[in-house]
Formats: structure tokens, C-alpha cells, sequence
């Protein structure tokens, strides 16, 4: 029995140990983060020391491969923890757990969806007067500043808006994009007496076509717009009412935009439109890769959203996520080697090799495909895009949330234009007192 | 050796499986609630306590009352179908038949893939498009149009609480297979000398029996109904609306993507209240019933 009790005590001091050991690393793990805090970094860039460093991107790790490769062939000291999580949801809550872990990679993405917590948090350092950061388009800062200070760098920009089958128009004996509101909803019913499906929404987001209709009926009068119903100067009902009421009458009363397609994933639309069975979706530069892989043979072309006021027609898009350095880094000067090469011509052209984004840094030409040119060029570089959580300064993912489920209500015949921009001013009022 | 000594022994084998259930069961749940009456984000660790208020919340608003309704609905449906699906295919899988281990196999399998895999293959099936198999088989057979299987809040339900019944029915038919694999030939035989037929001995015998099993399959299949995400969720996203929103659902949507880490908690402290009860009620109920029927 004497041997027995010997066998509980050893395994009960194993157990010690070993919770004891779990509680040390910890310990030293925080006051590691705390010592670079401070500023004991471990070396820079080209000092020749082995270091690791971490790094969270929503660009996967083939996206990813030309630019890691190039710095490392320059810097072969450094080596790289990369990690990847899908945007936007899937991002978000593993960096949140992360940080909230102390265990944040190094280098991590700020979108327009956390950018408020992140820095509020403390959770990224200040960029604002780095070298590299003069390479950033001023107007691609804001969706990363908070009181006048940027706390991540982004070199790139994305544009979207309506992808139209050529040969599909042509069948229906459309010769031309429409240019107008009205004339699109007419296009749409030719293209549907034609047989033809005229028009997949992604329904279950916050389509383009909203972000098109709001910037030509609203934000082009005013530029402010957003900024006044957050400081409470104007509302949702006010501003947006008009641009839901257009979209119902063109699109859900004539039932081009039906119930059905709020079971379509985004996935189903793209494929839809490369095999030739839808004439017109929604989407950005990232479908090419899609559409060429699965028909070579589709023509096809980005327009922007036809709007009521002729002239005056914008894309969706905005300025591309930023990487920011965590605060609690053990490498911030090897972190900031890192995005400097990014920052560098030659990393900047490493970046679009592998992810095909559109770079928007100063002094860089981004080579674009012939389809998506004329967004490219009249959109994202003409500043004529508009995208609300990017415009928004607070609450995005609950307002987007309690956009996208207002608007599926309208669809499926539930609530009014009226109903849906109240919503939104309800939830805003929700999220300020919460 | 004392009485007391000789116990202990047993006793302190119990404290490391303590420790670890107390380090991620308890302790989450006592932080959960504490976060539950604070405005802590998520992200802040500076948060204030803010009292009752994040409960007070709760039932004001709509995402978590469609959520309560659905997930009731949700849990008890697919309760009720997998039960009356389970045990007659388990009565049928426990008949000495030639291919028995083959389709012991075959009905098992849907429940092995995640529920989330199994959720985006369903939605395949039911897409309202070219390649929705559903509806290009009314189509092609009965010359009808596409029906919106995922979109119209009616059919979104009932076809969410189908997948899970067709997911989960072959694993409760195996549970129901094992118990009744345990139940003595003799009774049957002695039933057969006295004239009961299939339908009675099955009446009389093999359900009574199973009433063990009903009280963990139903127990399994309540908790399981209340806490689900992935099906609904991968079929849906909850929509139209919020139609199909299941309270974990709510729950991740205020807490991660809303960044109202306070209100998630207090929600996920009253689902785990709810949680409670009803297992409960419906453990003591069951094993009342088994108290009578054995």
C-alpha cells in the first residue's frame, strides 16, 4: 500500500511540474513582449542574426510565395512563420483570439473591420513616419489612421463592379453597357424575355449594386455624407432611403433580383457567369483567375453601376488591407525590413506576381488585365468607388450585418425601402449606447 | 488501514481530471458570466462593469429571439425525425440479413464527414441554379421550376432540420442497434410460444426495452439540436433574414463580428441556463419512464 501512495504522490508532483513549467513560459513569454516593447529589439534586418519572424495574412501562402522568397534571397538571415486565414470572418477572430492570447504573429493584417479595436487595443505599432510609408497613396490612408496616425501599410487597391458576357448582350441585341439606371433595368428585361438569366446577386452580403446606386445618387452631392450621420448630422432614413427604393423598384419588383438567390454562395455566381448561364454578376479583379480557368473562350468586361444621374456612375472598391507590426513584437526592426522590401519596387512587383492585385503605391505601374482595365483606370485610379465600411467609421460588421438581413427581408417580401434604412439607424444607435 | 485513508487513495486519482476540468470548464464559465457584466469588446482589456444591463439586452433583441424560436424548433424536429427514423432502421439493421454490415455501413457513414462538410454538399444539391440536382430533377421529370429549397424561410427551416435527420439518423441507429443487441433472445421466444406476433413483440418487448437508449439518444440529440451551428449555418447563413439564426449563431455574431464580447457572454450564459433545464427535465422525465417500463 506504501507503494501505491508513492505512485498517487508521483504522479500529483509530475502533474505540478508540469502546470508549473505551462505557468513559467508564460511568465517569460510576457515578459519577453514587454522587454521589446519597450524597444530591445533583436537586431536589425541585416545584422546577420537568425530570426523567425511570424506573420498572419488572408493572402494564402502560394499568394504570398514570390514576395517571402524575394526578401528572403536578400535577407537570409530571416525566415518566416507564415500563416494564413481566409477574409474577412475567418481572419478576424483568429487574430482577435491571437492577441487576446498573446500570441500574435509579428506582422498581422488591419482591415476597415477591425482597424478600431486593433488600434484602440494598442495591439499595432505607429508607422505614420516611416521611410516606406511615403510610398502609401495618401488616400489610402485613412481606412488605417486613427487621429491622424497610420498604424499599417498598404501598397495595394481593389476596384469591382458589374461583369457583363458579351456575347450574351449580343444575343439579346444589346449593343452597348447601359449607362443609366433605367436603362439597365430595361437591358436586364431584354436580356430575360431573351431567355437569357440577366443578373446573380450575391445576396448575402452587402451587394455592389447598393455601393454603386448610394454614390451616384448621394455621395456625389455630398462627398461628407457618412461622416454626418455618424456625428449624428444626418440618418440612414435621410440618405439612404432613395437608393433602396431604387433598387427594389428596378430590381426585386421586376423580379430580376429573386428570393432564390439568397441560397446562392459566391462561389455558385462566379461559376454561373464563366460557363455562360448568367449575363451579368458582381465582382472584382480576384474572378479573372476563375473565369479563365473555367471558359477561355468568355468575353466579358467590368462596367461600372449604371446610377439615375447619367455621368455621374462609380464602382465599388477601396484601398487594400494594410500590415501592421504587433506592438508586443520581439523582432519590430526586422518587422519594419520586412515591409520596406515590401515597400520596394521590387517587392511591390513580387506582390502583384503572386497575389494579381492591383498595386496603388506612388511611382508603381500595375499591369492589368485588358477586362478589368477600364475600372482600373476610370474607377480606382479616378477615386470614382465607393465601398460603406471603408466610408464608415465605426460598427462596419454590425451594420453590414443588419443591412445584408434587412435586405433579404425586402426580398423575400418582408419590410420596406423606408424600413431597411431605419434598421441601420437603430443599430447605429444600439452599437453607440452598447 | 483506516477507512478514511483507503478512500483518499481513490480520491486523489480524481484531482488531475479535476484540475483540467476546472481549468477549461469552469473557469471559462466563471469568466464567461464575469465578462457577461462588463462592456468588455473583445479586443479592450480596459472594460467597464456595466451590472445586469447585457442581460437586460438580451430579449430586446430580434436576432436572439428568432434565434430562441428557431433553435427550439430546430432541436425538437430534428429530435422527433431521427428518433422515428433511428429505431426501425435499427430494428431492420439487426435482422441477420447477408449484406447487414455492408448497410450498417452505408447508413452510418453520413454521420462521419463534419456536419459542415455535409452541409455545403446538401447545398450543391439544393442550389436554385443549373447545377442545383434537386431542382434539375423536377425539372427534368415533372417540368417544374426551381424551388427556392434555401430561400423561402418555410422551406429554409424544414430543409435544414432534414439534413440533420439525414446526418444523424445512422449513428442513433447504431446506439438503438447496441442496446438492443443486449436484450435476451428468450424473451422473444418466450413470446412467440404465446402467440405474439412481430408487431407485438416489437410493442411489448424491443421498445420498453429501449427505453435506456431513448433517454441518452434523445439526451444526445436535445443538446446536440440546441447547440448546432455548422448546418444551418453552412446551408443558410442564418438567412433569409434572420430565419434560420440559431442562438450560437447570435452568439458569435455579437461577440466576434459585432465586437460586443459583453452581450455574447451574457447570451451564452442564459443558452447555457436553458441548455440546462431542459436536459434536465427531459433526463428525469425518460428515466422515470424507464423506472416503469423495466
Amino acid at each position: 500500500m506504501k507503494k501505491s501512495y508513492g505512485i498517487v504522490l508521483a504522479v500529483i508532483l509530475c502533474l505540478s511540474v508540469m502546470l508549473t513549467a505551462c505557468g513559467g513560459n508564460n511568465g517569460n513569454a510576457t515578459n519577453a513582449g514587454n522587454t521589446n516593447t519597450s524597444g530591445d529589439v533583436g537586431g536589425s534586418g541585416n545584422s546577420g542574426k537568425k530570426v523567425k519572424l511570424s506573420i498572419l495574412s488572408w493572402n494564402n501562402e502560394k499568394e504570398m510565395a514570390p514576395l517571402l522568397e524575394g526578401f528572403q534571397a536578400k535577407y537570409p538571415n530571416i525566415s518566416f512563420d507564415f500563416q494564413h486565414a481566409p477574409p474577412v470572418k475567418d481572419y478576424i477572430s483568429k487574430l482577435q483570439t491571437m492577441l487576446l492570447s498573446h500570441s500574435a504573429t509579428d506582422i498581422f493584417i488591419i482591415a476597415a473591420e477591425n482597424r478600431n479595436e486593433i488600434i484602440d487595443g494598442g495591439y499595432a505599432i505607429d508607422l505614420t513616419n516611416e521611410p516606406f510609408m511615403d510610398v502609401m497613396l495618401e488616400g489610402n490612408k485613412p481606412m488605417l489612421s486613427k487621429n491622424g496616425k497610420t498604424y499599417a501599410f498598404t501598397q495595394t487597391g481593389w476596384v469591382g463592379g458589374l461583369w457583363y458576357n458579351k456575347d450574351l448582350f449580343a444575343k439579346a441585341g444589346i449593343t452597348t453597357f447601359p449607362e443609366t439606371w433605367d436603362e439597365f433595368i430595361a437591358a436586364c428585361l431584354t436580356l430575360k424575355e431573351a431567355g437569357i438569366i440577366p443578373y446573380y446577386d450575391n445576396v448575402g452580403d452587402v451587394t455592389m449594386i447598393h455601393d454603386g446606386l448610394f454614390a451616384n445618387t448621394t455621395l456625389a452631392k455630398d462627398a461628407d455624407i457618412d461622416a454626418k450621420i455618424f456625428e449624428g448630422k444626418a440618418t440612414f432614413e435621410q440618405s439612404w432611403t432613395e437608393t433602396f427604393k431604387l433598387w427594389k423598384s428596378g430590381l426585386v419588383d421586376n423580379k430580376i433580383l429573386t428570393a432564390d438567390m439568397i441560397g446562392l454562395t459566391a462561389d455558385q455566381i462566379v461559376n454561373e457567369f464563366a460557363v455562360g448561364n448568367v449575363a451579368m454578376i458582381t465582382g472584382g479583379p480576384w474572378n479573372i483567375n476563375t473565369f479563365k480557368e473555367a471558359n477561355p473562350d468568355l468575353k466579358y468586361e467590368m462596367a461600372p453601376i449604371p446610377g439615375p444621374n447619367p455621368g455621374g456612375n462609380y464602382y465599388a472598391g477601396a484601398p487594400g488591407v494594410g500590415l501592421a507590426i504587433n506592438s508586443k513584437t520581439k523582432y519590430k526592426e526586422e518587422a519594419l525590413t520586412f515591409l520596406s522590401y515590401l515597400a520596394s519596387p521590387e517587392g511591390l512587383k513580387k506582390f502583384e506576381e503572386g497575389s494579381g492585385a492591383f498595386i496603388t503605391a506612388k511611382g508603381y505601374e500595375s499591369t492589368v488585365s485588358p477586362e478589368i482595365e477600364k475600372a482600373y483606370k476610370e474607377g480606382l485610379l479616378q477615386g470614382k468607388f465607393y465601398l460603406p465600411m471603408v466610408s464608415w467609421p465605426r460598427h462596419q460588421e454590425a451594420l453590414r450585418n443588419q443591412f445584408m438581413i434587412s435586405s433579404q427581408d425586402l426580398i423575400v417580401g418582408k419590410g420596406t425601402p423606408e424600413g431597411i434604412a431605419q434598421a441601420l439607424d437603430k443599430k447605429l444607435a444600439e452599437m453607440d449606447n452598447k | 488501514m483506516p477507512k478514511f485513508l483507503k478512500q483518499l487513495q481513490y480520491q486523489l486519482f480524481l484531482i488531475p481530471i479535476l484540475l483540467f476540468y476546472t481549468l477549461f470548464t469552469i473557469y471559462p464559465l466563471i469568466k464567461s458570466f464575469i465578462f457577461s457584466l462588463t462592456d468588455f469588446n473583445g479586443y479592450n482589456k480596459n472594460y467597464n462593469f456595466v451590472g445586469m444591463s447585457n442581460y437586460l439586452k438580451i430579449f430586446k433583441d430580434d436576432a436572439i429571439v428568432s434565434g430562441i424560436s428557431y433553435t427550439l424548433l430546430y432541436a425538437i424536429s430534428s429530435t422527433v425525425l431521427i428518433t422515428l427514423v433511428a429505431i426501425p432502421l435499427a430494428l431492420i439493421l439487426d435482422q441477420n440479413f447477408f449484406t447487414k454490415n455492408i448497410h450498417r455501413a452505408i447508413f452510418f457513414f453520413p454521420s462521419i464527414p463534419s456536419g459542415l462538410l455535409l452541409a455545403y454538399i446538401w447545398g450543391f444539391i439544393l442550389a436554385p441554379i443549373s447545377s442545383g440536382v434537386l431542382n434539375t430533377v423536377l425539372r427534368e421529370v415533372f417540368n417544374l421550376g426551381p424551388q427556392p429549397w434555401l430561400s423561402d424561410p418555410n422551406l429554409a427551416k424544414l430543409m435544414t432540420i432534414i439534413v440533420a435527420a439525414w446526418a444523424g439518423a445512422g449513428w442513433h441507429a447504431v446506439l438503438y442497434l447496441a442496446f438492443l443487441q443486449g436484450i435476451s433472445k428468450d424473451y422473444y421466444e418466450a413470446a412467440s410460444i404465446d402467440g405474439a406476433g412481430r408487431w407485438g413483440q416489437i410493442r411489448h418487448i424491443t421498445l420498453p426495452l429501449l427505453a435506456p437508449a431513448m433517454t441518452v439518444s434523445i439526451m444526445l440529440l436535445l443538446t446536440g439540436g440546441l447547440k448546432v451551428f455548422e448546418i444551418p449555418f453552412a446551408l443558410t447563413r442564418g438567412g433569409p433574414g434572420f430565419e434560420t439564426h440559431t442562438i450560437t449563431q447570435v452568439i458569435v455574431l455579437r461577440g466576434i463580428s459585432e465586437v460586443q464580447y459583453g452581450l455574447a457572454s451574457a447570451m451564452s450564459i442564459v443558452f447555457f441556463l436553458i441548455v440546462l433545464v431542459i436536459t434536465f427535465f427531459q433526463v428525469s422525465w425518460m428515466q422515470k419512464r424507464e423506472e416503469r417500463v423495466l
